[in-house]
């Protein structure tokens, strides 16, 4: 930067072609690619097509979360999946088993349910594994925790989202969700 | 002087030398052939609904056994439902007189002159060929993304997954309805095509990083809450379909409507990556018969 600055005014143009040139060949931006429908004025930056009956347009409205952080099927994308990330869990859980309940129910936090099956809900999921008689297993916080925070550091091949490395859960809903399923019995 | 040249030129090198970015992908264990025939050994189901004159008809009001029907009963002739299907229907057969009134947007839809066989040069079975590589376009194309182009042609705007787009592309697959998918996906650039949305249907993405296949390959029949994961074979035969919830839909559209679910934001309609997953789709439905109007949810 200091020698940026000390270049004259010819030499300082060049370096700033240099570095666009840096810049757009490499992928240190880790930008969303050309083809992803996003629109900056919006807040939540994602847009999502909306059918308009007898029109030769497709309207595109913004949607109510912002994607544009992971990864899509675009050719162009190219951005990093997050790799398989252990958990830091520092003892005591400190877990809401109630608010963790919530989480677990809720399709737009943690939605175990949609998958799994949850002690006390009708019609649940059967994608996963059954989470009945968890408090039976025994298994340890630390070990739940790693579970749910990225699955893939004990099962590659699983199907269950790495809720900890995506950002979808806190530290502090998963904790809760591990006092839940503590109790279910 | 030259010396920040240098420095850009050398990094970058080193950026695109790089190894390819890193994915992760669901194991392909040879379940996924170009034919709808092809679900007998994913989740054999196809002999439940391989015929759609002869659909078990028991199976239907059986909210945990349905899902083996693969939705068929929700097509033609066995569906005798008034929906907004028929309405997009009639709403194409209007737009398609006005926009060929001079005949030269069904030429250019067929590809008349583009050395594409000549018992194609017409409605009946267009299709069913669909998507396939134009030369006039220079890349492989579906058929929302030909009339999109053909109706440009004539100074019409109709944006891919449009509802007149749909409309129109409703109009035509309806001259197929009854004969076989029949795309060839074994060489040229359609195969590249076909592989490269195979490679995206097995790769792992968006906000919940999954793939398609995560569900739709070894979980075909289990239950997320009331919805059965559904085969991935012979989808294509009904689109653009009306669906309850977004209306008429093309199946580029409904590509962005399932990135949704799995947190991915949606691509541009006709980009290349949505075009390959389209091929790949209609080869999973190789010898099923095309139905619209059709609906879904």
């Amino acid at each position: 930067m200091v020698i940026f600055l000390v270049l004259n005014g010819r030499a300082r143009r060049r370096s700033f072609a240099a570095l666009l040139v840096l810049c757009t060949t490499t992928n240190w931006a880790a930008d969303w690619p050309a083809d992803a429908m996003v629109d900056t004025r919006f807040p939540m930056r994602t847009l999502i097509p909306k059918v308009v009956v007898d029109s030769g347009k497709l309207e595109w409205v913004p949607h109510d979360i912002d994607l544009t952080a992971f990864v899509t099927p675009s050719h162009l994308d190219l951005r990093p999946t997050p790799k398989p990330q252990k958990a830091v869990y520092t003892p005591p859980l400190n877990g809401d088993a109630k608010r963790g309940r919530s989480l677990v129910m809720d399709a737009r936090a943690a939605a175990c349910v949609t998958c799994h099956e949850v002690p006390g809900e009708q019609w649940p999921g059967n994608v996963g594994p059954s989470l009945h008689r968890y408090k039976m297993q025994q298994r340890t916080a630390a070990e739940l925790y790693q579970q749910i925070f990225d699955v893939r550091v004990n099962l590659p091949q699983a199907v269950m989202p790495p809720f900890g490395t995506m950002g979808i859960l806190s530290d502090q809903d998963i904790r809760d969700i591990v006092a839940c399923l503590q109790t279910c019995e | 002087m030259w010396i920040q040249w240098i420095l850009a030129l050398v990094l970058s090198a080193g950026a695109v030398a790089a190894e390819p970015v890193y994915r992760e992908r669901v194991a392909d264990e040879g379940l996924i052939v170009p034919r709808a025939s092809g679900d007998s050994a994913l989740s054999g189901t196809y002999r439940y609904w391989k015929n759609p004159a002869k659909l078990d008809a028991r199976l239907i009001g059986d909210p945990e056994n349905n899902w083996k029907l693969n939705w068929v009963f929700l097509d033609g002739p066995f569906n005798t439902d008034m929906h907004a299907g028929h309405l997009a229907l009639d709403r194409g057969t209007k737009l398609f007189r006005e926009l060929n009134t001079s005949g030269t947007f069904k030429n250019c839809l067929t590809g008349s002159g583009l050395g594409i066989r000549k018992d194609f040069d017409r409605l009946r079975g267009l299709r069913t060929v669909f998507p396939r590589y134009r030369t006039d376009l220079n890349r492989v194309a579906g058929l929302e993304e030909v009339i999109e182009h053909c109706a440009r042609l004539e100074r019409q705007e109709l944006q891919m997954g449009s509802h007149d787009n749909s409309a129109v592309s409703m109009f035509i697959a309806s001259y197929s309805n009854g004969m076989p998918i029949a795309i060839d996906v074994s060489g040229g650039e359609m195969k590249k095509s076909y592989e490269r949305g195979k490679q995206l249907f097995f790769t792992k993405m968006g906000r919940l990083n999954l793939a398609c296949a995560s569900c739709h390959v070894n979980k075909v029949g289990a239950f997320m809450r009331a919805t059965a994961i559904t085969s991935p074979y012979a989808d294509a035969d009904h689109y653009p379909v009306y669906r309850d919830r977004t209306g008429i839909t093309s199946l580029q559209l409904r590509f962005a409507q399932c990135s949704l679910v799995l947190g991915i934001n949606p691509l541009k309609m006709g980009s290349r990556s949505y075009t390959d997953l389209e091929v790949f789709f209609t080869a999973l439905t190789n010898g099923h018969p095309v139905s619209v109007p059709s609906e879904r949810y």
